[in-house]
């Protein structure tokens, strides 16, 4: 399907967005109803490293992964679950065997739910392998296996499909380390949308003839690269005021996924998500505080103010003082839930999610901007120009330096070196041309010049 | 909404960055440690600003002068690239100086090959890769650049490498290091491979590992690993090595920090 561009908010405010809540609920699974009033954990794992050894004992890492965080939500009394699969590349590059491991997830699962009638759901979030050693091949012999990961998956009991993809991340891997803004609106706004267009058309058509549901996408490919590369305040390699246009700039490009069929939950590692839930209205799946077992941010609070499921990122199964890792941190994740679910039974959601929200504001530029009253406005400014992936990305830029600005004149503290680097960006971004021909015939020539292993065909360009 | 007062802000976080920052500008900073030599001067200053273009013309200039163009790169490049690293080492610059300086100086390197019949000395050289199965590259990226920055001569094998490949590299080029990054857990395994190859062939050299998933205790695990927490601790085990502890055990000791 061609993609149906949002010209507009979901909601009227800022201040009608919370947790659990979204304006288009999601049927999934055996019995589990999303954003429909109440948060639900999503827990997320990785296998030992020797599993991805054979088939079998893959399939038995993940039955065991299974079992486990089963198990621990019904002894401590949790009425809903997530288990999201993030494939190895051993299941996506061989597509009976993440049918496999779905098929044998699924059945523990529904176990569970005949037994004890906790209402759960499966998400598989196929790994991008559309490249070779060389090159990105997101066009070529790749794709009919990458999809057929998916129906596959979807066939054998998935019914969350999900991808992180990669387009335009070989433009991005070079602009972020050379501080060019350009190159970030290009890779991210521009191909990254070109891309997620092709991809998020089939997989919604997938989900369709699968009775599955077309979840969503992350820029964690290239705004978490950026996110990861920034690290702590302390860190030198990335000024936060570029990590968070980076992150601004994700906004548009994830959103064609909802333009192209996908209905949510977002998936967790897109901090992006609170942007395109406002000009979406549709439920997402955040991470934050609970997944330092995966890698640090600086929102940990912040980030959980609208979520509609909560997620861990992702944790190596191995044992641990307290049971499994995905005992821990499933149990940690779902209690985090029932706090924001006694919140909304309760109507103190809004208190709760302004204390988690205020928690974190100035602790960052990339929590200030993503606080949901600065997100709703970034979501404003692309949709303003929604019709255009270029001018709205742009937009998105532009304002998130408007709302770092604002924010720097009064209680977010920015280094000098923060403030002189989203100077710069600003600059760069004021010098940019209004016509998306000419900044894409632009941008063609100079990377295709300077980054050897950019190759156009992979956009149709 | 509800909001902070300043007062109750500073009880709930401290931008520790702006609190320490130094007063000294990276410009400023950089001025102090430049060469004063007026041909060699203008080079470091370009190599510094990232501009490929003026380090070429400083470069052109020095040898119309009659300064040799292969040790113009010990004498200017080299010397230039030390003003970023030191300054990316006390924080005072940012990574992207850093790759921007990098691009320039290797641009200069060529320009200084092209106009010589002799080949420059490096410090020496380290073999870098990607482990078979894994295609992220970012790490990698920077490891090599900041190598180069260095003085190393890299051999750089890219992403996804075959096991015998590395060994391969090896054998051909006689390196003092191999350095090895991976993102996912199930791909970092393929060090353990590459680790046993290389003590089986004889080679018993430092195999600098690091990168997402990738942790001290994994490398730690196989007899030639070295954890490298940052991309910039690879200059500095090569640096170790160089100047004569090849030891495993001391190396560990110097950069393991857990």
């Amino acid at each position: 399907m061609a993609a149906k561009r949002y010209t507009s908010m979901a909601y009227a405010s800022a201040d009608e967005m919370t947790f659990g809540v979204s304006k288009y609920p999601v049927k999934a699974g055996l019995d589990l109803e999303i954003g429909a009033g109440y948060t639900i954990p999503e827990i997320n794992y990785a296998p030992r490293p020797e599993a991805g050894a054979s088939k079998e004992k893959l399939v038995k890492e993940y039955e065991r992964i299974t079992t486990d965080i089963m198990e621990r939500m019904v002894q401590v009394g949790f009425p809903a679950v997530i288990l999201e699969t993030e494939h190895v590349q051993q299941m996506s590059n061989n597509p009976s065997w993440g049918a496999e491991v779905a098929h044998a997830q699924k059945t523990i699962m529904e176990e569970y739910h005949d037994e004890y009638g906790i209402k759960c759901a499966l998400r598989h979030t196929i790994g991008d392998i559309r490249e070779n050693r060389d090159f990105l091949q997101l066009r070529g012999d790749k794709y009919s296996v990458f999809l057929e990961a998916f129906e596959e998956c979807a066939k054998a009991g998935a019914d969350l499909l999900a991808v992180e993809s990669m387009g335009g991340k070989e433009v991005f891997d070079y602009a972020v380390l050379r501080n060019d803004i350009a190159g970030m609106l290009y890779s991210i706004g521009c191909l990254g949308s070109i891309d997620m267009e092709l991809i998020w058309s089939d997989i919604a058509a997938i989900a369709k003839k699968t009775g599955t549901i077309a979840s969503g996408d992350t820029d964690c490919a290239q705004a978490n690269t950026a996110m990861f590369i920034g690290g702590g305040l302390l860190n030198k390699n990335l000024a936060h005021t570029l990590a968070v246009l980076a992150r601004a700039i994700s906004a548009p490009r994830s959103l064609v996924a909802y333009e192209c069929g996908a209905v949510g939950p977002g998936k967790d590692c897109g901090y992006e998500n609170v942007v395109v839930k406002a000009i979406t209205g549709m439920p997402m799946t955040q991470e934050g505080k609970t997944s330092t077992c995966a890698h640090s941010d600086v929102m940990g609070n912040l980030i959980m103010q609208c979520c509609d499921c909560w997620s861990n990122e992702s944790v190596e199964y191995h044992g641990e003082f307290g049971g499994t890792t995905v005992q821990c941190w499933s149990e940690t994740l779902a209690y985090d839930c029932a706090l924001m679910n006694t919140a909304l039974e309760t109507k103190n959601d809004k208190i709760l999610r302004d204390l988690l929200m205020l928690s974190d504001r100035y602790r960052d530029p990339q929590s200030y901007v993503l606080a949901y009253d600065n997100a709703y406005k970034v979501g404003q400014a692309i949709v303003k120009d929604g019709d255009n992936i270029y001018l709205r990305a742009k937009n998105a830029a532009v304002e998130c330096c408007n709302i770092v600005e604002e924010g720097a004149a009064g209680k977010l503290e920015l280094s000098r070196f923060e403030a002189k680097a989203l100077a710069d960006a600003k600059a760069a971004l004021e010098a940019l041309p209004d016509d998306m021909d000419k900044f894409m015939d632009d941008c063609l020539t100079k990377y295709k010049s300077e980054v050897k292993v950019f190759l156009p065909e992979n956009y149709g360009l | 909404m509800l909001d902070f007062t300043e007062a109750s802000l500073k009880k709930i976080l401290t931008r520790y960055n702006v609190a320490l920052e130094k007063a000294m500008t990276p410009e400023e900073a950089a001025e102090e440690i430049y060469p004063k030599d007026e041909l060699i001067y203008p080079i470091a200053k370009a190599i510094f600003e990232g501009e490929e273009d003026d380090v070429i013309e400083g470069l052109q200039a020095a040898i119309d002068a009659g300064k040799d163009p292969i040790a113009l790169i010990d004498d200017a490049l080299m010397v230039g690239m030390g003003v970023v690293t030191r300054l990316y080492d006390e924080g005072i610059i940012f990574l992207p100086n850093v790759m921007m300086s990098a691009d320039a100086m290797l641009d200069g390197i060529e320009f200084c090959k092209e106009h010589s019949e002799t080949a420059p000395v490096t410090k020496g050289t380290v073999v870098c890769h990607v482990a078979e199965g894994d295609v992220h590259d970012i790490g990698k990226n920077i490891v090599t650049a900041l190598l180069r920055a260095n003085g190393y001569n890299v051999v750089d094998l890219g992403r996804d490498v075959p096991v015998d490949e590395v060994l391969k590299a090896v054998a051909a080029n006689n390196p003092i290091m191999v350095t090895g990054t991976a993102l996912m857990t199930t791909t970092m395994y393929a060090f353990k491979e590459v680790n046993d190859k290389l003590l089986e062939k004889g080679y018993k050299i430092p195999f600098a590992c690091g990168g997402g998933a990738v942790n001290q205790d994994f490398v730690s695990q196989y007899a030639l690993g070295i954890y490298g927490e940052e991309a910039a601790d690879a200059p500095k085990i090569a640096d170790a090595i160089v100047a004569g502890t090849t030891d495993i055990a001391a190396l560990r000791n110097m950069f393991h920090k857990h």
